[in-house]
């Protein structure tokens, strides 16, 4: 019997806020233990959280981004549950008015995941165990989060990997969340269970905790969804529980089952009051949106005729995008500004997160000043390569590595003279292509092209020659 | 109604350990409580959603970050701690 996976996702994103949710206390990732703590964020008695305006703001946003709609009114709540990580033994959370709710993400084969909601809520603290005693760090609690919900919509492990590198590039592109997976700044918690094919009903289903990385993940996925066919086939029963990934025996193992699940309480946060959001604030909000991946994607391949593959390479890094539109903005062409950010300068960048900096030697405006003088045939390609490898090289601008004199191209006067030179100082080749290998000319072409500093232009310089020979 | 079951559970959950006979008396006293939240909870509101006692809404604060605490402080209550870390003793979990 041939099985569908069914998976939905809660993704945890880390706001890029400069304090907390209901202290000042910094955000910043790190630090030495305890010294980004004060009494509200280590949940003492008598004290007072007061809501940060700007972690609103980021959620609406984040909501605006992914076609939600945003709740005027939202309210915290309290999910109680006793571990250390919580000081006050319950969470701030949003239970039944989240801030957002009913969006989408489109995958790029059209499918839609929906998305239920997107709360607002805080960080835990950071646990580390140590010859059987935890030790905790709080600074890490209180830091705003939002919780993405979606609904069982996905089918394929490929279809998860899309959704969540779709979802971080949102994010990064609205400056919500630099959701990087390794620092824990944004976190995966997936449902899984499997049906035959065809069957409408949904299998029971199993819940991986706390992924953070996209490898691991769909690892993790593929794991499961053979584990419980496996069950299935064998004629078990799949039992609800929640697990733990093991990145290197690459299994899952239980953390609880279904008759200790958490049984959370959820009710009200006597201390915040509502959240009122008006038809106002939302509207501009939503003028604060960038142009999102996906609308770039289709400008660039549309309106800027770049290939689609490039155009996908563009997009994928916010930096690289805002680059490349500096750098093409006014130039003939901006395929020659892709050409020359995906070849020679993503050759100098060593990896993905490099690529997410982006901090290169030389400025869009530098490339586009070098790319001007290409287009008005002031100098040539080779020439310009060569330029812009210095460039990356020394940081220096285009004025400090070409002089006038190399600019403009060798008039015909010129070009006749070097393809003679050329024809007198190459006697084998021009015998070879009058013995009609056609080919020997680009010998005698190559020696104009590297005595005149690639100014020459090298068609007619093969027209000249062929005349010569003829 | 409230159970038996139910405190247990409560208690479960609350961290509480309950003895025997003490059971019937405390559900007893759980259920006078939820009686009590009942009437709240029927007291007539013209329909209108009620909110807060104050009707409050939108007290936020700026995004500005503030001087934490000095770690000594942060851990002065502690009952046990460790390089400036809160200390929980696995007996405990
Ligand atoms: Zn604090």
């Amino acid at each position: 019997m041939r099985y569908e996976l069914v998976a939905g996702l809660e993704t945890h994103v880390e706001l890029s806020t400069k304090t907390k949710i209901f202290c000042g206390c910094t955000t910043e990732f790190g630090g030495s233990p305890n010294t980004h703590c004060c009494p509200i964020c280590i949940g003492l008695p008598g004290t007072l959280p007061k809501l940060n305006k700007e972690v609103v703001r980021y959620a609406i946003r984040a909501g605006l981004a992914t076609n939600c709609e945003i709740s005027r009114i939202s309210k915290m709540d309290r999910k109680n549950y006793c571990y250390p990580d919580l000081s006050k033994a319950y969470q701030i959370s949003q239970y039944d008015k989240p801030l957002c709710k009913n969006g989408y993400i489109e995958l790029s084969n059209g499918r839609r995941i929906r998305l239920n909601r997107i709360h607002i809520e805080e960080d835990a603290g950071k646990l580390i165990h140590q010859k059987g005693d935890t030790y905790v760090d709080y600074n890490r609690g209180g830091v705003p989060l939002i919780e993405i919900v979606t609904e069982p919509d996905f089918r394929s492990v490929d279809e998860v990997r899309e959704y969540v590198e779709k979802l971080q590039l949102i994010m990064r592109y609205i400056g919500v969340s630099d959701c990087k997976m390794q620092e824990g700044s944004m976190r995966c918690d997936v449902n899984i269970s499997v049906r035959p094919e065809g069957q409408k009903e949904f299998g029971t289903r199993t819940e991986i905790k706390n992924m953070n990385s996209i490898a691991f993940m769909a690892k993790a996925i593929e794991y499961e969804q053979e584990r419980q066919i496996d069950i299935i086939e064998s004629g078990g029963s799949v039992q609800q529980e929640t697990l733990r990934y093991d990145d290197v025996t690459n299994t899952t193992s239980s953390m609880r089952g279904k008759e200790d699940a958490n049984d959370y309480r959820y009710f009200r946060d006597p201390d915040l009051v509502t959240i009122n959001v008006t038809d106002q604030e939302v509207e501009e909000l939503e003028a604060t949106i960038p142009e999102l991946p996906d609308e770039k994607l289709e400008r660039y391949v549309e309106k800027l005729g770049i290939p689609e593959a490039d155009a996908q390479l563009l997009v994928k890094y916010r930096r690289v995008a805002e680059y490349f539109e500096k750098a093409s903005e006014g130039t003939a062409n901006p395929r020659t500004a892709a050409n020359f950010i995906i070849g020679q300068i993503f050759r100098t960048i060593e990896n993905e997160s490099a690529k997410e900096e982006f901090d290169i030697p030389v400025s869009a405006e530098s490339l586009r000043e070098l790319i001007k003088l290409l287009d008005s045939k002031k100098i040539r390609m080779n020439l310009a390569k060569s330029t812009l490898d210095k460039m990356l090289e020394t940081g220096k601008k285009v004025s400090d590595l070409i002089s006038e004199k190399d600019m403009g191209g060798l008039d015909e006067e010129a070009t006749k003279k070097l393809c003679q030179e050329a024809v007198d100082a190459n006697p084998n080749a021009v015998a070879d292509y009058k013995g009609g290998k056609e080919k020997a000319i680009k010998a005698i072409v190559g020696y104009v092209m590297k005595n005149s500093r690639g100014k020459a232009d090298a068609m007619k310089a093969e027209e000249i020659i062929k005349q010569i020979i003829q | 109604m409230v159970s038996h079951e139910d405190v247990i559970q409560i208690a479960r959950l609350a961290k509480l350990s309950v003895k025997e006979d003490e059971l019937e008396a405390m559900t007893k006293e759980m259920q006078s409580i939820v009686d009590f939240a009942d009437a709240i909870n029927n007291a007539p509101t013209d329909g209108e959603e009620f909110d807060n006692i104050n009707n409050l809404s939108n007290v936020f604060r700026e995004d500005v970050v503030v001087e934490s605490y000095p770690t000594e402080k942060i851990l002065e209550n502690a009952g046990d701690k460790a390089d400036d870390c809160f200390l929980v003793k696995k007996r405990c979990l």
